[in-house]
């Protein structure tokens, strides 16, 4: 309740920060050179919790997550597969001792996180909209 | 107890017998104990099959719980194809005894596979597989895999059965404090003062005032009520045993009273049964009928002459109901002389009748005295004239068929003379001897009567020819001819003249022949004395009679 709650207040937070008046749209991008020009939303959530780490073309993926809290990724996952940060933290949390997989590496925000898609051909993550760069590529919408 | 090879029967018994106990109080406790016993297996064998099925759906809802446990960790395993965390899963599965293997699988991978389960899988008998489909965790209607447990039938049926003798045991020890405490309350509540009752009662003696105690406290209940009843009873058994006892006593002094009046009596009293068996009597009855007289004698047999007759006046009273009685003359019991005794008999009903014996000897004998002075001859003991009417009169008389006799009229010669010479006495001893005379010439049978002074008459029964009646008359004559001792040494001699007169078939009156026979007494005399004479036959019968009649009624 306490964690839905704060969820909300950063929602509300996240859409006094961007556009007031149309509802945050988040995006997921990549970087040009991936070779991709599109993923399907069941890839999208594959790759972020960590069924497959490998893009449509072969590439091995990189996910960018962002550290909590943040009002992108309560966003994004609530958009994605309807689970609050906290139900996801959990899930990771079962899997840290099977090594099979792991978490996606962390950023502290959006700016970094298109950063590194701008450098690495690898890379994959999720912004904001508002915070697009004309140097990345939005390979799939998250509307709500 | 013996049982021997001969009667193996009540050897079996007794020794059957031995296993039931007679105490009432065993036997209560006993039969309790056996009834929950008997309970006791029946609802162990229900209640163990109950909880085994039971027991096993609930094992299998366990293993769907367990399954319920795991799924969302298993949702990602698959998710993932993650065999650590199946692994993992796996194991903590497996830590449920009743798991016998997991097998999980993401598509057609298969993530885990227990070792416990591979070999025998195969055998479809021995599990029960609880399988389900397993889905993403990010996306509810994507089927990622399966997860499926194996439950042994042998661990469930295990469990079950350990459960359910665990129940059962409870149940049983329940069962078997329940039981003791009914038998023990059984035997304080009941069995226990019943016993006490009961041993009081069998060692109680029948006196007045005995008395159960009541337990305490069981005034109000059936126990207090069978005490009060028992007591009341008893209270009314003596009661009656002592009325009984008064009654009793009072009666045997009525009876020994009545015993004593019978007992002193002169009269014989006794009871017969319906044949005329003598039942009882009392001493005068055998002082009448002398030592003969005794309790199971036939009266009949004992007043032997008149057997018949009093048969039948037994037989008559009996049916009749009525008294019935009769005098009889018996032989006397010591031999001397006979003894006259009224026999009454009174019916008493049912089969008994009352029969009285007096001894009437002196009263017959007094009887019998007056009938003979009015009928015979105080000096000689003969018939008088009365007397010897009378038995001509009975002889003559009409309706007896036959009649033949002859009729002696006989008068003593020289006796006037006597008389007159010596006097009365003389000729009263003179008038005796000629009676003894007559009594050793006739029969007894025959009447012999003094009609006069020294006139005398002999009718001889069944005699009717002269030859025979001379004869007799000869012998008469001749008696009274021997010389009569008269006292003071002298002696008479006298004679006599007899007529006869024969008695024949017809209506002759008795004086009739008498006036015959008289006439033919007077020829012998105008003979010459010391004759006898026979009459003439009556001339006719009824006219010459009428006839004789009416001529001696005009002389």
């Amino acid at each position: 309740m306490k964690q839905t709650l704060i969820t909300i207040a950063l929602c509300l937070l996240a859409l006094g920060v961007a556009d007031a008046s149309e509802p945050a749209t988040i995006v997921v991008i990549v970087n040009p050179a991936s070779g991709i020009d599109k993923l399907s939303r069941d890839e999208v959530i594959d790759i972020f919790l960590g069924r497959y780490r490998k893009l449509p073309s072969g590439r091995t993926a990189l996910p960018i997550d962002m550290a909590n809290p943040n009002a992108d990724r309560a966003r994004f996952y609530q958009l994605l597969v309807n689970k609050n940060p906290t139900e996801i933290s959990s899930y990771w949390a079962r899997l840290v001792f099977s090594g099979k997989t792991s978490p996606p590496f962390q950023v502290p925000d959006a700016e970094t996180a298109v950063e590194l898609v701008q450098s690495n051909p690898n890379a994959i993550a999720y912004v904001d909209r508002a915070a697009l760069n004309p140097g990345v590529k939005v390979v799939l919408e998250i509307k709500p | 107890m013996k049982s021997s090879p001969d009667n193996p029967q009540p050897g079996r018994r007794s020794r059957f017998a031995a296993f039931v106990p007679r105490s009432i109080v065993a036997r209560t406790s006993l039969s309790i104990l056996l009834l929950a016993v008997v309970m006791g297996l029946m609802f162990s064998a229900i209640e163990s099959w109950r909880i085994r099925v039971a027991e096993h759906d609930r094992l299998l809802a366990r293993v769907h719980e367990l399954v319920g446990t795991v799924e969302s960790t298993v949702s990602i395993a698959c998710f993932l194809n993650d065999a650590t965390l199946a692994k993992e899963i796996a194991g903590g599965l497996l830590k449920n005894r009743i798991v016998a293997g997991v097998r999980i699988t993401a598509g057609a991978t298969t993530l885990f596979a227990s070792e416990r389960v591979s070999p025998v899988a195969g055998r479809r008998g021995a599990f029960d597989t609880v399988g389900t489909p397993v889905y993403s965790p990010f996306d509810p209607k994507s089927e990622v895999g399966r997860i499926t447990l194996y439950v042994s039938h042998a661990e469930i049926e295990a469990q079950a059965a350990a459960y359910a003798r665990y129940s059962v045991g409870i149940l049983s020890l329940q069962m078997a404090i329940v039981a003791a405490a009914v038998a023990f309350l059984v035997y304080l509540l009941v069995t226990r003062p019943i016993k006490g009752i009961s041993d009081e009662l069998h060692l109680l003696e029948i006196r007045s005032g005995m008395r159960l105690t009541l337990p305490s406290g069981r005034r109000k209940d059936e126990i207090g009520q069978l005490v009060g009843d028992v007591n009341a009873l008893m209270a009314r058994l003596t009661d009656a045993l002592d009325s009984e006892r008064e009654l009793r006593q009072a009666q045997e002094i009525s009876e020994r009273r009545m015993r004593l009046v019978v007992d002193k009596a002169d009269t014989g009293i006794l009871v017969l049964d319906a044949l005329g068996t003598v039942q009882s009597c009392n001493p005068a009855f055998m002082r009448i009928l002398g030592a003969a007289a005794r309790p199971g004698a036939l009266l009949s047999n004992l007043l032997a002459p008149h057997g018949p007759a009093v048969a039948a006046l037994i037989a008559e009273s009996y049916a009749s109901g009525e008294p019935r009685d009769k005098d009889l003359e018996l032989a006397a019991s010591d031999g001397r002389g006979t003894i006259w005794v009224e026999l009454s008999v009174n019916p008493l009903g049912g089969e008994l009748l009352q029969a009285l014996v007096n001894d009437i000897t002196e009263r017959k004998h007094a009887e019998s005295a007056a009938q003979e002075l009015a009928s015979h001859d105080t000096l000689t003991g003969l018939l008088n004239r009365r007397g010897f009417d009378s038995a001509l009169a009975k002889f003559l008389a009409p309706s007896r068929r036959e009649i033949r006799a002859a009729l002696l009229l006989i008068d003593l010669d020289r006796f006037k003379a006597v008389n007159d010479a010596y006097g009365h006495e003389a000729g009263d001893r003179v008038l005796r001897e000629v009676a003894r005379v007559f009594e050793r010439t006739v029969r007894r049978s025959d009447p012999v009567g003094r009609l006069g002074g020294d006139e005398f008459g002999i009718l001889l029964h069944g005699v009717d020819n002269a030859e025979k009646a001379q004869e007799i008359a000869s012998t008469i004559i001749a008696g009274i001819s021997q010389p009569i001792d008269i006292g003071a040494g002298l002696k008479s001699h006298i004679g006599a003249s007899i007529g006869i007169a024969f008695a024949g078939p017809g209506t002759e009156s008795p004086a009739g022949l008498l006036r015959r026979a008289d006439g033919a007494m007077y020829a012998a005399k105008q003979a010459g004395r010391g004759h006898a004479c026979v009459a003439a036959p009556p001339s006719s019968h009824l006219s010459a009679d009428r006839e004789d009649e009416s001529e001696s009624n005009a002389a």
